[in-house]
Parts: structure tokens; sequence; C-alpha cells
């Protein structure tokens, strides 16, 4: 009888925290998915390299899912184990990317508007600009987050971050009023 | 705020909403123009940020998870049914081990005696030729008979003693009945020479292939039968 009445009481409770946590995890998924890829593609430069990432990067997200108890910082913390899971991949294997990321963005300028001729332009100019002028501004524009938040996921100080965001900037600016410039000789 | 400092604030942020900030922008023309500029640059890189994800990237998030706690859920289950298993093995070595222990032959027979009471009523009225078929059945016996009657056998059976297949007789003393266990010869079995409790007298002794154990209630009657089977049995 005992063995009865634990049985009904606990069974429930343990199954119904499983299902919070799961529903927990889908709302996380489903949220941010796309911004937590797009920071590993900018990051490496490669769709399918980018999707493993992210795939590691959840699946650690649900392995310690009850050691986030504010969802507001959930995107900081998704972005945390990601780098962590990039360096990672660094690790195992002594790859020179540099090279690829030039290499692999899309070529979707073969049938496209002026619109997308630009925007492949500049995504090649992001992709040029240097892993450590590139993060703190990914972070700003996909996460949406302030200096001070991007210093301490960087583990940087506030002012190195902000040097590098007005340097990402002006090389940026820089590099397509050059390629504008050169349009218009051209055309 | 110097025009350095400006300019250096609005390449960090363009967005920045401090106060000081945006009494610059207002101040000049030029601040308005460049502000305008680099939030242009913004939304283009913003734009151009947001590379297309695969349509099905949340559902195989959410995918992988599932496996994976299915997985674990298997592995804890089976670590479950390798503990069970392990225990019951080991319950199964232990008891094979405790069968493995001395067994005390008198302490049984005794108790067969009386667990058998039946066994010193009946008359079968039993020949020898039959009890020799039935130690030929038994390998242990080896080459153990009987070469002439040992007076007259009430009784004949199987039995078993702690596994072990053994003969129960019951044969005529001088005044009562004798019962008689012929048990193969093993290194575990303790036999005592001569035993006895409140009710029965008992008698031990070894032949090259058998053990053999009379109880009877009259010591004479098992001298007497004792006589009779080393006379008779080989």
């Amino acid at each position: 009888m005992f063995a009865n009445w634990r049985k009904k009481s606990v069974e429930p409770a343990v199954s119904s925290d499983m299902l919070s946590k799961q529903r927990r995890y889908n709302s996380l998924v489903k949220a941010l998915h796309a911004d937590i890829f797009r920071y590993a593609y900018w990051l490496c430069g490669d769709k399918h390299v980018a999707e493993d990432i992210t795939q590691e990067t959840f699946l650690r997200a649900w392995r310690s899912l009850d050691s986030l108890k504010d969802d507001k910082a959930a995107k900081a913390w998704l972005i945390t184990i990601l780098r962590r899971e990039n360096a990672r991949r660094f690790e195992r294997k002594q790859f020179d990317y540099s090279d690829v990321e030039q290499d692999t963005l899309e070529d979707n300028i073969s049938n496209s508007s002026e619109e997308q001729t630009e925007q492949y332009l500049i995504r090649r100019q992001i992709g040029k600009l240097d892993i450590e002028y590139r993060e703190p501004l990914l972070l700003q524009l996909i996460g949406g987050f302030s200096g001070d938040e991007i210093a301490e996921l960087m583990e940087l100080n506030r002012n190195t971050v902000m040097t590098r965001l007005f340097r990402a900037r002006s090389q940026l600016k820089e590099l397509l009023e050059k390629n504008d410039v050169r349009g218009q000789s051209n055309g | 705020m110097d025009e350095l400092k400006f300019r250096r604030q609005a390449y960090e942020d363009p967005h920045n909403q401090d106060a000081d900030f945006l009494a610059q922008i207002n101040a000049k023309p030029e601040n308005q123009a460049l502000i305008n500029e680099l939030k242009n640059l913004d939304a283009k890189l913003t734009n151009a940020l947001k590379v297309e994800v695969a349509d099905d990237l949340a559902d195989k998030l959410i995918l992988r998870q599932q496996l994976q706690q299915h997985h674990k859920h298997r592995r804890q289950t089976g670590f479950l049914v390798a503990m069970a298993a392990s225990v019951a093995f080991v319950v199964g070595i232990s008891f094979s081990l405790l069968r493995l222990g001395p067994i005390d032959l008198a302490e049984h027979a005794l108790a067969h005696v009386y667990h058998e009471g039946v066994a010193l009523q009946v008359d079968q009225n039993v020949n020898f030729n039959q009890v020799n078929a039935q130690l030929a059945s038994m390998k242990d016996f080896g080459n153990a008979k009987f070469t002439q009657q040992p007076g007259k056998v009430y009784y004949t059976s199987y039995c078993d003693f702690q596994g072990v297949k053994s003969l129960h007789l019951v044969l005529q003393g001088e005044q009562s009945k004798v019962t008689l266990f012929i048990v193969p010869l093993e290194k575990r079995m303790v036999l005592d020479k001569t035993f006895a409790d409140g009710k029965y007298q008992g008698m031990g002794f070894e032949t090259p292939d058998a053990f053999i154990l009379l109880i009877g209630e009259d010591k004479a009657d098992l001298s007497y039968v004792k006589d009779e089977i080393k006379n008779t049995f080989i």
C-alpha cells in the first residue's frame, strides 16, 4: 500500500518536471536557433560546420538546462556555450580556417538583382574582416548586446571591445565605399 | 564632447541613446549625416548577416535532443538489467557453493527414516536380485552387489541424500526391522561410526564402493545386520 501511494505521487511529479523541461527547451530552440546558427556561421564561415556547432550547443544546453535560472539571459548563455564549442573545434583539428571563410560564402550573384549583388559584396567584406573585429560586431548586430555585455561574453575589457567595434565599422565602411567607387567607374 | 570622441562613439554604436551623444548629433548637420550613413550601414550589415537558416533546423535540434534522451533512458535500463543479472548470478553461485559443504550422513539418515515412516510398515518381500538390479542402475556404485539374500528384505526404494541418488532398504534383524542406506562414496560426505537420537540407534561403515548406514531401534539388531551385510555385499 505504501509503495502504491509513493508511486502515484512521485511518478507524475517526475514526468511533469521532464515535460516542463522539454517545453522550455522547445521554446528556447524556436526562439533562438536562427540567431545561434547565424552567429556560428559568421564565426566559422561554413554552413555545415555552423549546423554542427549549433547542434552541439543546443545538446549541451539541454544537459545543463537546469543551470539556466533566468530566461532573459538565455541568449548570452547559449552564445557562451557556442563560443566554447567553437574553440573546442580548433583544439580538435588544427585547420587554417581563414582561407575557408571566403571560399565557402554563398555565391548568389549569378541570377540576382542589384540589391543581392550589394548584399553579396557586404557578406564578402564581413567575411574578410578579422575575427577579433568581426565577433564583437556580430554580438552587437545579431545578439543585440551592449558594449558591457559583449565585454563580459568575450572576457575583454569594455574599452577593447569599443575599439574593435570602431575599427570593424571603419574598415567595412571604407571597403564598401571603395567598392562603390570601383563599381561606378566600371559602369 | 569633442569631434573625435563623437566620431568614435558613432562608429562604436550609431544607435547610442546617451543624452550627450544625441545633443551632439543635433548640433551639426554633418554629424546628422554621419549618423544616418552609419545607421544605413548597420541596416545593410544586419541584413547581410541574416544568412538563410534551414527550415528544419529547429526540428532537427529537438529531434537530436530527444534521441539522446532516449539513448540515455535505454542506457539506464540496461544498467538496471545488468545489475539484476549480476545479483541473480551471485545468488546462484552462492547456493551451489553452499551445497558443496560437508554433509552429515547420520543426520540425514535419521531424518529420512522419520520422513518415510511408511517404509517400516510395508512388506514387499524383495529378492536380492532386484536390489542388485537397482544397484547396477546407479553408476556411482561401481560393481557393488549382493552375492546372496541378506535375510528378508521388506522394502527397497531409491532416495535422495542431498542430491546424491542412494538406495533405501528395510531388512529384518533378529528382533526388529533395520533400515539400511547405501550411499555412493563422495568426498563431501561425513560419516560417524555410531550415532543415535531418542528413538533410534545408528551405525555407519564404509565398503570399497559405498557408505553403508544402518538404523534400528535395537543395537543388537544393527550388529546382526551389519555382519549379514558384510558377508553378502561386495
